[in-house]
């Protein structure tokens, strides 16, 4: 993981310099806003050999690495003239809030539906939450949001358009995010449950005598829930992904709305830093997910 | 008395369009205290009529017929009544013991949980389980339970699910294949295993095998099925003795000892069965007559077999 | 007895890849739902093809006068704030979608057989390095891996392309070095490296005919997320410059006047979510078709 995270970092770090016009020069027109035509050559290579800028790419990433590990310093924005540090701690809670929420929805909604619907298989229930997983996978975010803002705050005036603090605000995004991740799970719960439903050790604790509740929650649920898991872990990056664009039209200030912004400026350092913040993120999730698929795995565990 | 009559049992799974028959028209009677064999080739609707007798084939399966246990149709009752007889009144030894253990959960629970379910202390039937796996040469038992089913071998696992399914001493034991996909060792135990627990339990058991030796060994009386139907039923040691079927002979002949002959040819698809005698395209007996009609069952020396030739042979 | 094993060398045969065609084709025409979505794709792309002589009028024409009209006779969706062509757009926008999506998985097809193909059968050293960068690749969740590209390369159709292809490739890679490793396994394969056969002359014609499968299944189901992918970065305005005419960018200059005009950004939403339907379904159908036991599963 450590490793992963270390070749993201060199990733990113060299994707954000082989923009081109220089990293100088970037840093100059953000500092003289308003004069950039003025940017002199002089300048430039003033800037460039102050941070060393003419250096090889690979020792100003070793430069970089050195000083995010030893203080903890990831660069600072050009834009706010801030470190990026703080302004990653600024937006991450609202980030966490809006991804976990939503993974909180599509976990339960999601598990239970797809039981339900494997449950029923074949029934008129079956087939209509299938369709409507079919939408829910297929219908781009930005899409789902601006309907529920056309619906429920245009029309119906039930929720703000946007915004963020009170619990009003969270109901709309969270919605809009977590409905593809909802339909997912729904769709793998349910394939997966059909699957075990039809294991022999089913039909031998039926033989046993066993009601349906039991079998479904003690037999059949631990083992339907192994390709589910794996699944919710690659969820959490299609969640992180999606939350760019919701946390823009929402004005939610979160990493993701920074990120775009961040882009749309050019203001690199920051990208990167966002870039980091997500893929921790993703990552760790993906770490938790191996560890539960371990705890719920014993094959795995006993080798 | 007859503990459990079969009645025209048929069984049909529907395959995109068409039907697939596996088992057609069976009867037969289990009595009190016998082993009865069923014995077959792979396919042959052997294991579908036990998995038929406790409903426990998937939704899709077509049945008709009547299986009487104690007189009462077990078709016709409601599931919460079935319930209380699976497990309990009738068990089912399942093949593949391997697949018939739940892999995520310890072997403890899978033992307790049917104790629990009909409402018995716990402790009380995990020591007469652990008592039983003692007897069923098990070695070990109380450590056995605290490990996962992946972590025993094939003929513990074989011996745990056998265990489990005499938790309640059923007055009707339904084993499925098993001796299948074991090691010869293995199965040299299961010979050995079934023929304690007759002793020991001295129960009725339905007994489903492809394996002639297990069969011979411990059935009483055995049913040879072909394509889905019985084509021969009497004594086992009459059959295996002297079998009077051609396919029963067929089976003899390609055992290890006998010679190994192959039966030669295939059985016949199940989605359109041939004309006449099922079994006439593989006979090396087959006359006109077996092209023609469908033979029926008849009254042979105390048997019964399904051939028009019987009398010949 | 004999007759199981032959029965069971029988079945095997049957996956030969010589007879997935006919048997595949019958198996489509089997199902409804696939013949309704290749139907569907067919119309799609005829319409992207010949949209330039079918749309009523030119997709980039600015008519002020009649900006933001709603659905009527002329303009059967209505005009943009720029008094565009509704209908024009999209037809046009289908076009850009569909083709920048075409090439995207095009590449991240060939570079991911290839990738998977080398480390798959070379294993050691190759397959190391090879998953190691995979890995790295999958680690980044695709449309933040995506965004940050064209943050480095400014937008363009080619860009676009460039950077999806990088984001995507990877999950061909992975599978297609997952099916290597099975079918190397498989008696056919070691017998022609017995028989002498050349590392370049089994990948030619043992594994990837036998792999290309499941890797077309794959292919048809990423083209949905190629085309939401496609959407998501150019409604952030980050994707296509803005004269091209493209769904997510239509929708984001919808969305400014969605209180007055809530129609520009319904139909251009309902433009991708139809498409995307239509790859879901027929990726779903390819693989029930090719994998029966496995319906469904963990390609995402």
């Amino acid at each position: 993981m450590i490793l992963t995270l270390f070749a993201v970092c060199a990733l990113t770090f060299f994707l954000m310099n082989v923009i081109p016009g220089g990293t100088a020069e970037l840093v100059l027109k953000h500092t003289l806003v308003g004069l950039e035509d003025s940017v002199s050559k002089e300048q430039v290579n003033q800037i460039s050999s102050r941070y060393n800028l003419d250096d090889p790419l690979y020792i100003q990433f070793f430069r970089w690495i050195k000083e995010a590990i030893v203080t903890g310093d990831i660069g600072t924005s050009y834009v706010f003239k801030k470190p990026v540090l703080y302004l990653l701690a600024l937006r991450l809670p609202a980030t966490i809030q809006l991804a976990g929420v939503s993974m909180v929805i599509a976990i339960l909604a999601g598990v239970s539906m797809g039981i339900y619907s494997a449950l029923k298989e074949n029934r008129i229930s079956d087939h209509i939450l299938r369709i409507v997983t079919l939408f829910g996978v297929s219908m781009p975010g930005f899409w789902v949001a601006l309907l529920l803002i056309l619906i429920f705050s245009l029309k119906l005036k039930l929720a703000p358009v946007a915004g963020y603090g009170s619990l009003e605000n969270l109901f709309l995004p969270a919605a809009a995010l977590s409905l593809h991740s909802v339909a997912a799970v729904m769709r793998v719960t349910r394939i997966s449950m059909l699957e075990t439903l039809g294991q022999e050790y089913i039909r031998f604790a039926k033989a046993k005598g066993l009601p349906l509740w039991k079998i479904v929650s003690r037999h059949a649920l631990k083992n339907a829930m192994l390709p589910v898991i794996t699944v919710i872990g690659f969820q959490m990056g299609s969640l992180l992904g999606g939350a760019v664009v919701i946390e823009k039209i929402f004005a939610w200030p979160g990493i993701g709305s920074l990120l775009v912004d961040s882009i749309s400026a050019r203001d690199l350092p920051v990208v990167q830093g966002c870039v980091l913040a997500i893929v921790t993120m993703f990552l760790f999730v993906h770490f938790l997910v191996d560890m539960l698929y371990t705890h719920l795995d014993p094959r795995i565990r006993y080798g | 008395m007859s503990l459990l009559e079969i009645r025209d049992l048929s069984v049909e799974f529907p395959a995109g369009e068409n039907t697939v028959k596996a088992v057609s028209h069976v009867f037969f009677n289990v009595r009190e205290g016998e082993t009865f064999g069923i014995i077959g080739e792979s396919g042959s609707g052997k294991s579908v009529i036990g998995l038929a007798l406790l409903r426990l084939l998937p939704a899709n399966a077509n049945i008709s017929g009547a299986v009487l246990f104690h007189g009462q149709d077990l078709f016709s009752l409601r599931p919460s009544e079935l319930r209380k007889i699976r497990g309990k009144c009738i068990s089912l030894m399942p093949q593949n013991p391997a697949g018939a253990l739940n892999p995520v959960l310890k072997n403890r629970l899978q033992i307790e949980e049917v104790f629990e379910e009909r409402g018995i202390d716990k402790k009380e039937g995990m020591k007469k389980s652990l008592r039983l796996m003692k007897k069923l040469l098990l070695k070990d038992p109380e450590k056995l339970c605290d490990l996962y089913p992946h972590q025993l071998s094939g003929g513990m696992r074989q011996r745990l699910v056998a265990c489990m399914s005499l938790s309640f001493e059923p007055e009707l034991l339904i084993a499925d294949e098993p001796t299948k996909g074991l090691d010869p060792e293995a199965k040299e135990g299961a010979v050995e295993l079934f023929t304690k627990i007759k002793k020991e339990y001295g129960k009725t058991m339905l007994l489903i095998t492809h394996d002639l030796d297990l069969a011979l060994e411990v059935c009483d009386r055995i049913a040879v099925m072909y394509a889905g139907e019985i084509v021969e039923l009497d004594k086992a040691s009459k059959v295996l003795g002297t079998p009077l079927h051609p396919y029963t002979k067929g089976l003899v002949r390609a055992q290890p000892r006998n010679g190994l002959v192959p039966l030669s040819g295939q059985s016949p698809s199940r989605i359109s069965l041939p004309e006449g005698c099922l079994f006439h395209e593989r006979c090396r007996y087959s006359g006109i007559e077996c092209f023609r009609k469908h033979p029926e069952m008849k009254n042979h020396k105390g048997g019964w077999i399904r051939c028009h030739f019987q009398s010949l042979q | 007895m004999d007759n199981v094993f032959a029965n069971r060398l029988r079945k095997k045969s049957f996956s030969l890849p010589e007879a997935y065609g006919s048997q595949f084709a019958k198996r489509v025409f089997q199902r409804k739902d696939m013949l309704f979505a290749l139907a569907a794709l067919l119309i799609f792309a005829g319409l992207a093809l010949f949209a330039p002589f079918i749309s009523p009028y030119d997709p980039n024409a600015i008519d002020l006068k009649n900006k933001n009209l709603g659905p009527s006779e002329e303009h059967i969706l209505g005009t943009d704030y720029l008094g565009r062509d509704l209908l024009s757009r999209i037809l046009i926008g289908a076009r850009t979608s569909l083709s920048i999506a075409s090439g995207v998985v095009l590449v991240s097809l060939f570079l991911g057989t290839a990738a998977g193909c080398a480390a798959g059968y070379y294993g050691g050293l190759v397959d190391e390095s090879i998953s190691r960068v995979i890995d790295i690749f999958l680690s980044f969740p695709g449309v933040i891996f995506a965004l940050t590209i064209m943050g480095a390369l400014g937008t363009g159709i080619f860009n676009l392309m460039l950077a999806l292809s990088i984001v995507h490739w990877a999950k061909y890679a992975r599978m297609m070095r997952g099916q290597v490793l099975s079918i190397k396994k498989q008696e056919f394969v070691l017998s022609a490296i017995t028989g002498g056969a050349g590392d370049f002359y089994i990948i030619r014609k043992h594994i990837v005919p036998n792999a290309i499968a499941t890797l077309l299944v794959l292919a048809t189901i990423d083209f949905g997320h190629v085309i939401l992918s496609i959407a998501t970065l150019s409604f952030l305005g980050i994707g296509l410059p803005a004269d091209v005419p493209e769904w997510g960018a239509m929708l984001s200059a919808g969305k400014e006047f969605m209180r007055t005009a809530p129609y520009q950004t319904i139909f251009p939403g309902l433009a991708i979510t139809f498409i995307v339907i239509i790859f879901s379904i027929l990726g779903d159908g390819m693989r029930d078709i090719l994998d029966p036991n496995h319906e469904g599963g963990e390609i995402d």
